[in-house]
C-alpha cells in the first residue's frame, strides 16, 4: 500500500464530509460512522506499527532515504523571479519518531469517539469538526514538508475552537478563544521562522529553495550567506539568527505542550472543554508540542539546542513542581488532572533537555504513556460529570462502595500516573530522568539536581492522586447531592469499558514491556542524539 | 511653422491606429457604457434587466480581450500615455472579475433593486469607473494618471451615493467627495512640482529618471509624497483613512463591497507604477538621507495595520469592523513593496485576487443576512448559526482566510507576502523592515480576536428570538462558489499562479 498514510490522514474528511451531506434523519447514526473511521485507523496504525522495520537503515530522522512510507507529490511550484523557484511538497513519511504518534492518536481518537455519547446537540457539527480534528492530528505527525506540518498544524485549532465553544461549560467562549489566540500567537511568529528557513535552505537536487524539513537538517544545504546558515552567524537584534529562531520555534511549540509560565490556557480549555474534547487536547494536542521540539525545533536548530538545553530543562523541572503543587491545590477533579498534565509534560522536556538516548527516550515513552493515561483520567472524569454534573472533589466520598469497578479503574489510573513501578509512566519517568543525571557525566548539559527536582515531582503526584482517591473514593459513602446521586451514579457500562481497558493494557504493557515502544523506536533516537549532541 | 507640424502628423496618425489595437478591451467599455445608458433609456420599461444583462455581456467580452493580451510583450501607446504590459493586463482581469461580482450583487441585492431610481444607472457608472481602472493600472504619464484617478473617484462618489436615502448615506457620500477633492488637489499639485524640476510628464522617459539621479531627494521628495497622498486615499492607508470606515458604512453594500476591492487594486497598481522610476534609490540612496521613502512607506504600513486592526476592535457593526480591517489588510499588502521585483509584485497580485474574494464573499454574506433580518451589529448575530447554518459556516470560512489560516486561500497569500517582507528584510537589513513583519504577525492575532466575535455569537450564543432558515438564493450560490474558491485556491494555487 503506497498511499496507506494518505488513507488515514484523509479517512476522517471524507467521513465528515459524508456526515455533512448526509441528512438529519441518520443524526443517530453520526457516532457510529465516526466510531466505524476511528477502529478502521486503529486498525491501520497497528498494521503499520507491525510493519515498521527498526533496523538502523531505517533511522529517518536526517536522512530521507531511511523514511518509511514515503509519499511525495510536488505541490505548488512558484518562480519567484530573482530568487529562484518555491518549492512546495505533499511530502509524508514516518520514522521512530512519528510512528508510535499514529497509534497513541488512532488509540485516543476511539477513545475520545466513545466517550463522545455524552453529547446530546447537534451531532452533524460535532462529529464533523471531530473527525477533521483526526484528520489533522494525523496530518502533523506524517507530514515532512514544513509547508504541509504548518497547514495541518494549523487545521488542528478551528475545530478545536468550535468543539470548545459549542460544547463546552460555562465559560467557554472564554476558554476557546484564550485558547486560539495563545497558539496563534505562537504559530504566526512560526510561520516567520519558517519563511526565514526556505530562503536559507536550497534543495541540491533542484536548486530550488525548499520546505523540506529533512533538507533543513542539513547544514550544507544552506546557502552560505543567507539568514540562518550555520557559518554566517548572522545576528538578529544582537541576537544569533538560529538561536532566536530557535526560541521563536520553541516557544511556539512549549504554548502546545505547554511548559511554565505559557501553560495558563491550558486549565481553562480543559475544565470547559465537553470530556471527548478533553481527551484528544490532553492525549494528543499536547504531544504535538513534544514531537514538534524534537522533530523541528532540535533537529533543524541542535546548536541553538544544545546551548538552550539548561534552559529547557530548568523550564522543564519548573513545569514538573509548579504543576503538582497547583494541582495539589485543586478542589475541581478536572483542573487537577490538567495540572497534572502540566506536570507530566515537563518530564518530556526535561528528557529531551538531557540530550541523552535514555532522557530522549524516556520524553517518547511519557508522551505515549502520558497520552493514554491522561484519555484515561479525562475519560473516567467525564464519567462522574456526565452522571451527576458535578466534579467537586469535596461533593464525593466513599465512591468505591457504590461503584466498585470505576474505582478499580480510577486506581489503575492513578497510580500508573503518579508512577508506580509496573506501569508506563514508572519507565518513563524514570528514563528521563536517568537521562538527566546522567547527562552531566555524558555531555555536561544538565546538572543532577534537575534530575532531583523531577524526582521531588513525581513525589508531589503520589502526595495528589494518592490524597485524591482517599478523599473521593475511601471510608463511607457521603455524597453532595444525597439519595438522588447514589441511583444516579450507576457502575460502569460495557461502552465504557471498551473505551477504558485497552487504555490500561496499553498502561500495563508499555510498564511491563517497554521495548514495545523502545525497539521501534531505538534506531531513530539514536540518529536524533547523533544530529542532536554530537 | 505649419510644415515643423506636418511632418509629424502622420507618424502621430500611425501611433494611434496602431495603439487602438491594444486598445480593443477599453473601446469593449466604452462602447458597453453607451449600449448600457441606451438600454436603461429606452427599454428600462420593457425589459427591466437589459442594462443588467448587457452589462455583464460587456465585461465578459471585456475580460476574454483582456484574456487575449496576456501574451503581449510590453508596449506603449499614444505616445507613451499609456502602456500595456503583463502587469496592466493581470491587474484588468483582477478588475473584471470584481465587477462581474459587483453587477451580481447589484443584481441580487433588494434596497438597489426596489429604489425608485433604478440600477440601470449604476450599472453604467460601473462601466465608466471600470473604464477608469483600466486607465489607472496602464497609464505612465502624469497627466492620464490624474485623468484616471479622477475618473474613478468622480464615479465613486456617484456610487456611494446613488441611494441616499438618509442622512447617513448623504453623510458619507459628501464625507467621500470632500475628503477625495482635498486629497486629489493634493496629487495635482505634487504632480506639477515633478514636472516642474523634471520638464517631463512621462515618469519612465530617461529626462524624467536622469533628473532624480542628479537631484537629492529633498528637493522632489515632496511632490513624491504629495503624489503619494492621493494614492494613499484610494487605499485608505493611515492617516488618510477617516472616510472609510463611514463610507463603508453609510454606501450600500455592493458598492462597498467594490470599494473596498476595485479601486484599492488599481491604487496597487499605480504605486507599483509611480514608485517605478524611484525605485533605484529606494533601498539605498535614498535611505541614507535623513528622509527616505522606505521609511515612509514603513510607517504607513506599521500604521496602518496598527490603526486597522486595533480599531476594528472596539466596532461593533459588521461593515465597519470590514472596513477597519481593510485598512489592516492595506498596510499589510504595503510590505510586499519592500522588495519591488517580479515576486514582490506576485505575492500582491495574488493576495488581491484572493483578498477580493474574501472580501465580496464577507460583504455579500453581511448584505444576506441584513436583508434577512435587518441586523447589521455583530452582538445580533447571536444564534444566527442555526438559523442560517450554512451561510454561517460560509462566513466562517472567510473570516478564517481574512485572518490568513489553513485551510484556506488567504494563508497562501499572507504566506507570499511575509515571503516578500522577509526578502526584503534579506536585501536591506534594516531594523524598521523587521519591524514591519513582526507588526504584521501581531495584527494577525489581534485581527483573529475580532474576526472571531462573529462566529462566537453566531455559533456559541444562542439568540433569544429564533429567525426561521432561509432557502438558498442567489447571493448564497455566488457565496458558496466563492467559498469553495477560497478552500480550493490552496490545494490548487496553480490558475492564478499561471496568471503571475
Amino acid at each position: 500500500m503506497d498511499y496507506i498514510l494518505s488513507i488515514l490522514i484523509f479517512l476522517p474528511l471524507v467521513a465528515a464530509l459524508l456526515i455533512i451531506v448526509l441528512g438529519s434523519s441518520f443524526r443517530e447514526r453520526f457516532k457510529y460512522i465516526a466510531l466505524a473511521v476511528t477502529v478502521i485507523q486503529l486498525f491501520i496504525s497497528i498494521a503499520i506499527y507491525l510493519d515498521f522495520s527498526s533496523s538502523t537503515a531505517f533511522a529517518g530522522i536526517n536522512k530521507e532515504s531511511q523514511f518509511q512510507l514515503l509519499e511525495k507529490i510536488p505541490w505548488i511550484r512558484l518562480d519567484l523571479g530573482s530568487i529562484g523557484k518555491l518549492e512546495i511538497d505533499y511530502f509524508l513519511g514516518i520514522d521512530g519518531l512519528s510512528m508510535p504518534f499514529l497509534v497513541l492518536s488512532a488509540l485516543v481518537m476511539f477513545v475520545a469517539t466513545l466517550a463522545s455519547w455524552e453529547i446530546k446537540t447537534n451531532h452533524k457539527a460535532f462529529f464533523a469538526l471531530l473527525l477533521l480534528l483526526n484528520t489533522a492530528v494525523m496530518g502533523v505527525f506524517c507530514a515532512l514538508d514544513f509547508f504541509l506540518f504548518y497547514v495541518f498544524y494549523e487545521l488542528m485549532l478551528l475545530p478545536l475552537y468550535f468543539l470548545i465553544g459549542m460544547w463546552g461549560g460555562a465559560r467557554r467562549e472564554y476558554a476557546a478563544i484564550k485558547f486560539f489566540l495563545y497558539t496563534l500567537f505562537g504559530s504566526v511568529f512560526m510561520l516567520l521562522v519558517i519563511i526565514g528557513l526556505y530562503f536559507s535552505v536550497i534543495n541540491p537536487a533542484t536548486g530550488n529553495h525548499t520546505f523540506n524539513m529533512i533538507l533543513m537538517m542539513d547544514p550544507s544545504n544552506y546557502i552560505g550567506n543567507s539568514i540562518f546558515s550555520t557559518v554566517a552567524n548572522q545576528e538578529l537584534f544582537g541576537i544569533s539568527a538560529r538561536l532566536l529562531a530557535f526560541i521563536v520555534l520553541f516557544i511556539a511549540f512549549a504554548i502546545k505542550v505547554p511548559v511554565v509560565p505559557l501553560h495558563t490556557w491550558l486549565p481553562d480549555a480543559h475544565v470547559e472543554a465537553p470530556t471527548p474534547v478533553s481527551i484528544i487536547l490532553a492525549g494528543l494536542l499536547l504531544k504535538v508540542g513534544g514531537y514538534g521540539i524534537l522533530r523541528v525545533c532540535i533537529s533543524i536548530f541542535p546548536e541553538a539546542a544544545v546551548q538552550s538545553a539548561w534552559w529547557l530543562g530548568l523550564i522543564g523541572v519548573i513545569s514538573i513542581l509548579y504543576g503538582a503543587l497547583n494541582a495539589l491545590a485543586q478542589t475541581d477533579l478536572k483542573r487537577l488532572i490538567a495540572y497534572s498534565s502540566v506536570s507530566h509534560m515537563g518530564f518530556v522536556l526535561l528528557g529531551i533537555a538531557s540530550g541523552t538516548v535514555e532522557g530522549v527516550s524516556g520524553a517518547m515513552l511519557q508522551m505515549i504513556s502520558h497520552g493514554g493515561l491522561s484519555a484515561m483520567l479525562f475519560f473516567l472524569v467525564g464519567m462522574i460529570y456526565n452522571r451527576v454534573h458535578d466534579r467537586d472533589i469535596a461533593s464525593f466520598r466513599g465512591l468505591a462502595l457504590i461503584m466498585p469497578q470505576f474505582t478499580a479503574f480510577v486506581v489503575i489510573a492513578f497510580f500508573a500516573s503518579l508512577g508506580l513501578p509496573g506501569f508506563s509512566a514508572f519507565m518513563a519517568e524514570a528514563f528521563s530522568l536517568i537521562g538527566a543525571f546522567t547527562s552531566a557525566e555524558i555531555n555536561g548539559l544538565l546538572p543532577r539536581w534537575m534530575a532531583i527536582g523531577g524526582a521531588v515531582g513525581i513525589l508531589l503526584s503520589a502526595a495528589y492522586f494518592l490524597w485524591t482517591l482517599q478523599r473521593m473514593f475511601f471510608g463511607q459513602t457521603r455524597l453532595k447531592g444525597g439519595d438522588i446521586w447514589l441511583s444516579q451514579l450507576k457502575d460502569i457500562n460495557i461502552r465504557e469499558k471498551v473505551a477504558l481497558v485497552p487504555l490500561a493494557v496499553l498502561a500495563l504493557a508499555l510498564g511491563i514491556f517497554p521495548s514495545l515502544a523502545f525497539s521501534k523506536m531505538n534506531a531513530s533516537i539514536l540518529a536524533f542524539i547523533q544530529l542532536f549532541s554530537g | 511653422m505649419m510644415n515643423d507640424f506636418i511632418q509629424n502628423i502622420s507618424p502621430s496618425i500611425n501611433d494611434t491606429i496602431r495603439s487602438l489595437s491594444l486598445f480593443y478591451p477599453e473601446i469593449g467599455i466604452a462602447t458597453g457604457f453607451i449600449l448600457v445608458v441606451l438600454a436603461d433609456l429606452f427599454f428600462h420599461r420593457r425589459s427591466p434587466q437589459a442594462s443588467f444583462m448587457l452589462t455583464i455581456l460587456c465585461l465578459a467580452l471585456v475580460g476574454c480581450l483582456n484574456f487575449s493580451q496576456l501574451g503581449y510583450p510590453a508596449e506603449a501607446a499614444f505616445g507613451g500615455m499609456i502602456i500595456v504590459d503583463r502587469l496592466a493586463v493581470v491587474f484588468k482581469i483582477i478588475f473584471c472579475f470584481v465587477s462581474v461580482l459587483f453587477v451580481l450583487f447589484v443584481r441580487y441585492n433588494q434596497s438597489l433593486q426596489n429604489s425608485s431610481k433604478g440600477t440601470g444607472d449604476l450599472y453604467s457608472i460601473l462601466l465608466a469607473v471600470h473604464l477608469g481602472l483600466h486607465l489607472m493600472v496602464m497609464s505612465q504619464n502624469l497627466v492620464m494618471i490624474y485623468l484616471s484617478l479622477e475618473m474613478v473617484s468622480v464615479g465613486s462618489y456617484l456610487m456611494v451615493g446613488y441611494l441616499s436615502g438618509n442622512p447617513k448615506q448623504s453623510e458619507a457620500a459628501m464625507k467621500y467627495a470632500l475628503f477625495g477633492a482635498v486629497c486629489s488637489a493634493f496629487m495635482l499639485y505634487g504632480m506639477s512640482l515633478l514636472y516642474g524640476f523634471t520638464g517631463s510628464l512621462e515618469i519612465y522617459s530617461p529626462q524624467f529618471a536622469s533628473f532624480l539621479i542628479t537631484t537629492p531627494f529633498a528637493s522632489w521628495g515632496l511632490g513624491l509624497i504629495m503624489l503619494l497622498t492621493g494614492i494613499a486615499f484610494k487605499l485608505s492607508l493611515v492617516p488618510f483613512h477617516f472616510w472609510s470606515p463611514d463610507v463603508y458604512e453609510g454606501a450600500p453594500t455592493p458598492v462597498t463591497a467594490f470599494l473596498s476591492t476595485g479601486p484599492k487594486i488599481a491604487g496597487f497598481a499605480l504605486l507599483i507604477r509611480i514608485l517605478a522610476p524611484f525605485q533605484p534609490f529606494n533601498l539605498s540612496g535614498i535611505d541614507s538621507s535623513i528622509f527616505s521613502m522606505t521609511t515612509v512607506l514603513a510607517v504607513m504600513a506599521i500604521a496602518s495595520m496598527v490603526v486597522g486592526n486595533f480599531g476594528a476592535i472596539w466596532q461593533n457593526n459588521v461593515k465597519r469592523v470590514l472596513a477597519y480591517s481593510s485598512i489592516g489588510h492595506t498596510g499589510f499588502m504595503l510590505m510586499a513593496l519592500f522588495v519591488f521585483s517580479a515576486s514582490g509584485f506576485k505575492a500582491l497580485i495574488f493576495y488581491m485576487v484572493i483578498y477580493s474574494i474574501m472580501n465580496m464573499a464577507a460583504f455579500m454574506i453581511v448584505d444576506e443576512i441584513e436583508e434577512r433580518t435587518g441586523k447589521q451589529n455583530i452582538d445580533d448575530y447571536k444564534g444566527l448559526g442555526k438559523s442560517f447554518t450554512v451561510l454561517m459556516i460560509a462566513m466562517v470560512v472567510v473570516l478564517v482566510s481574512l485572518t490568513g489560516l489553513p485551510p484556506t486561500a488567504g494563508f497562501t497569500a499572507k504566506f507570499l507576502i511575509f515571503s516578500a517582507a522577509i526578502e526584503a528584510y534579506n536585501l536591506s537589513g534594516s531594523a524598521l523592515m523587521m519591524i514591519v513583519i513582526i507588526t504584521g504577525a501581531i495584527s494577525t492575532v489581534v485581527s483573529l480576536f475580532y474576526y472571531f466575535r462573529i462566529p462566537l455569537n453566531a455559533f456559541l450564543r444562542t439568540g433569544e428570538n429564533q429567525v426561521t432558515g432561509i432557502k438558498g438564493s442567489p447571493k448564497v450560490y455566488i457565496t458558496l462558489f466563492l467559498v469553495f474558491l477560497l478552500i480550493f485556491f490552496i490545494l490548487f494555487p496553480s490558475p492564478i499562479q499561471k496568471l503571475l
